[in-house]
């Protein structure tokens, strides 16, 4: 009895610990390597994770990840499941419809990645294939927008990239920095798969999302993006996590 | 009747469930054209004795040969043998399923590649002569039991058998219907086929028996000719079971 | 006194109730008011609601996944099909006299039941991939088959298990070989009972068909995520492919029941 109450009492003081940061709760798939994905110790880790932590402590601000499926995340911060989303959301005409943009912290573009003995240079050689991509990706667009090729969709990029290795697809296309995880550095795919090219189109901007009009988490995000970039910490995470820093 | 060259021929049959003995030490034979009616209390084992002669049981030890053929001999096709042996089972058993007519044919068409003309001819041919050719298009759901009985008799003929076996067919009727099923009975004793009879109708036993075989707990205690059977039994339990069924 | 002949060929009247699809109409919900008729009208009604006066965006949805309920109807049947030849050999086999036979089917029935079906679509589908490359229709129409196979193997064996054995012994007694009573006697009979409750499994195959968009086949379910979340019209997307999803269900169970009706018809009294 008594211990139980002590436990509760400790419970309350943690949830109510007097840090005097404000929480923000961000949500995130988890399933997007490096960038964002759930290391071996189960937490919620990468390079954006790295990123927010240290805007939070430039901005005053307590990041907290939680994961949610892609195809169902904008969805839930229209409905105040979370805060904001930092999951690798390139900013689209559409989604600023929707939601508002912080300042963006990465430019990154769409990668074409097929099997190594593939002789196509990219996509416009791919009329008549199907290509993978994560459900309403920006990848997933570029693919739909080619005239000629089949679009398959998947909830996860990494079962298209393991679909591709078992030979049901022929290509996939995500976001340079993820290709560049699965195609090159990953165990069994790295012998069997390329990166073909990068898809000519515009540059692309991650930003993070939140509520329309929610001006104070907008204003604590950009805050805290603007100091990790003058001090250079943008830098180091970049490095740490891709091995350059452009 | 003359026993010089029986057709079926039990010797020494032994027949076990788990350790219940059905049958222990029964030898019969039986010749061509003879009429044998089995007698005997609920549980005697006349029902097992006559499933082990087209092998609906097999015998634990002993030997049966019917038509020349060694029911325990490997080499023997089982299907052909039961093909010469024609049952009539206490419950019918008419295929559902099928008209009356379509009783009669399947297995002389499946089995005997007979034409489906062929067949509806021979089986019109039996339905009339078991008076009931007007039925031949009905559900065997649609028939009294006296009626089914007499369909499940010619469902047998059909196939031409040698030897019919008849286990109890009319305990399961009502009294009135039991008179139209041993009148086809008794034509088909006196066009000369073989055939065994667990049955206790008398009247039947009287008329048409060559032999009479009194079963008690899996044994053959006393077999005699009607006439003998009736007014002279000789076994003391003979004696008891008509005590009790007179 | 002896009135048991009459009992005696009475037709097996075994209902084996395994529902979780749609009701399965019963002639005796012949009124003007079954639920079948109602949810119907009320699925058709909607859907013609929704299209007439809000087509924007439900005209748009509707235009969008066409070819995700051509993926969902082809998967359904292929199922089905491959279900049902899984289900026969089960079946036959979890009543087999061999003993190895015997084994290897129950343990199947035994594995299956045991995993989830959406953990056994990753599996198949994944495992398959490593092994041998089917193109992933085909696995995902392998993976619901492997699945429901095993259920029905339990509804076919329960169905040929309620034929009285007097069928069995009646067949052999006219020279049937085992082989050929089971396809003479047993199954025409077994049809019957077995009918209602694999209808059931049909319907609820339909709606599990949705799992395979886990597996990335673009089916009816896939359709509707993939726009919902490209257009972010997640309650209008979802409205559209449940109503979908219910009239397709409906007319299966139509179906089932007009089938079921066909099959009894000649022997009833
Ligand atoms: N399939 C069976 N399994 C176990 N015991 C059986 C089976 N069939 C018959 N018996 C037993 O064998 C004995 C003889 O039965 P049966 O031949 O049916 O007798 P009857 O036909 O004379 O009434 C009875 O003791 C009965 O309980
Ligand atoms: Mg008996």
């Amino acid at each position: 009895m008594v211990k139980n109450f002590v436990l509760a009492l400790m419970l309350v003081a943690m949830t109510a610990s007097p840090t005097l940061a404000k929480t923000i709760v961000f949500a995130t798939d988890a399933t997007w390597p490096p960038m964002e994905f759930v290391g071996p110790d189960k937490k919620i880790t990468g390079l954006a994770v790295d990123l927010m932590e240290a805007a939070g402590k430039e901005a005053g601000f307590t990041p907290e990840f939680k994961a949610v499926a892609w195809d169902g995340i904008f969805a839930g911060l229209a409905s105040g499941k979370y805060d904001a989303i930092c999951s690798s959301v390139t900013i689209t005409d559409e989604r600023k419809a929707a939601m508002d943009f912080s300042t963006p912290y990465m430019q990154v573009k769409q990668a074409l990645v097929i099997p190594k003995k593939s002789d196509a240079k990219c996509i416009e050689n791919m009329k008549g294939k199907t290509l993978g991509a994560q459900i309403s990706t920006t990848g997933h667009f570029a693919v739909k927008k080619s005239e000629g090729v089949k679009d398959k969709s998947y909830d996860e990029v990494g079962l298209a990239f393991e679909d591709l290795f078992n030979g049901r697809i022929d290509g996939v296309v995500c976001d340079d920095p993820v290709a560049k995880l699965y195609a090159l550095k990953k165990d069994n795919y790295k012998d069997a798969m390329k990166i073909a090219c990068i898809i000519p189109a515009d540059d692309e901007m991650y930003g993070v999302a939140v509520k329309k009009g929610d001006k104070e988490t907008l204003a604590l995000i950009n805050k805290g993006l603007e100091a990790v970039k003058k001090k250079g910490i943008e830098k180091e995470i970049l490095t740490k996590w891709l091995g350059t820093a452009e | 009747m003359s026993n010089d060259n029986p057709i079926i021929r039990i010797t020494d049959v032994s027949k076990y469930f788990d350790t219940v003995a059905a049958l222990t030490h029964v030898s019969l034979d039986i010749g061509q054209g003879e009429k044998v009616v089995i007698i005997g209390p609920s549980g005697s084992g006349k029902s097992t004795l006559l499933r082990t002669i087209n092998r609906l049981e097999d015998i634990s030890t002993g030997r049966i040969v019917v038509d020349g053929f060694d029911l325990d001999d490997k080499t023997v096709d089982i299907n052909k043998v039961r093909m010469e042996v024609g049952m009539v089972f206490q419950s019918f058993n008419l295929f559902p399923h099928k008209t009356v007519l379509q009783n009669l044919t399947l297995a002389p068409i499946k089995l005997k590649g007979m034409s489906e003309k062929e067949a509806d001819v021979m089986a019109r041919q039996l339905l009339d002569k078991v008076g009931i050719l007007e039925k031949a298009d009905v559900f065997p759901a649609k028939l009294s039991g006296g009626q089914q009985q007499r369909v499940a008799i010619a469902r047998a003929l059909a196939m031409s058998p040698k030897i019919m076996l008849f286990d109890e067919p009319t305990s399961a009727l009502d009294p009135e219907m039991i008179g139209e099923v041993l009148d086809v009975m008794v034509k088909l004793a006196r066009e000369g086929m073989t055939m065994v009879c667990v049955t206790h109708e008398m009247g039947f036993a009287r008329e048409v028996a060559d032999r009479i075989v009194f079963m008690d707990e899996g044994q053959i205690l006393e077999i005699a000719t009607p006439a003998q059977f009736y007014t002279n039994p000789q076994h003391p339990r003979t004696q008891k079971f008509l005590e009790q069924i007179l | 006194m002896k009135h048991q002949g009459k009992c005696a060929v009475e037709e097996p009247q075994i209902i084996i109730d395994v529902g979780d699809g749609a009701a399965i109409p019963k002639p005796s919900d012949k009124g003007l008011v079954s639920a079948w008729r109602l949810s119907f009208a009320g699925a058709l009604l909607v859907l013609g609601y929704l299209l007439v006066f809000h087509p924007d965006p439900y005209l748009r949805i509707f235009k969008f996944i066409p070819d995700g309920i051509l993926i969902t109807f082809q998967v359904t049947v292929c199922s089905i099909a491959l279900a049902l030849v899984f289900g026969l050999i089960t079946g036959l086999g979890r009543i087999s006299r061999n003993k190895y036979v015997n084994l290897v089917a129950s343990t199947y029935v035994e594995i299956v039941r045991g995993v989830p079906l959406l953990v056994q679509l990753f599996y198949i589908y994944y495992a398959l991939g490593r092994i041998v490359h089917v193109p992933d229709l085909l696995a995902a129409v392998l993976s619901m088959s492997v699945c429901y196979g095993a259920y029905m193997g339990e509804v076919f064996r329960a169905g040929i298990l309620a034929i009285p054995t007097g069928q069995t012994e009646a067949a052999r007694s006219l020279g049937f070989s085992r082989t050929q009573t089971m396809y003479y006697v047993v199954l025409p009979q077994a049809w019957r009972t077995i009918l209602p409750p694999v209808g059931n499994e049909f319907i609820a195959l339909l709606k599990d068909t949705s799992l395979v968009s886990i597996l990335g086949v673009a089916d009816l379910l896939r359709r509707g995520r993939e726009f919902a979340s490209e257009s972010f019209l997640y309650f209008e997307t979802f409205t559209m492919v449940a109503v979908v999803y219910l009239i397709i269900t409906l007319v299966l169970s139509k179906l089932v029941s007009i089938m079921e009706e066909r099959l009894s018809h000649h022997v009833k009294r």
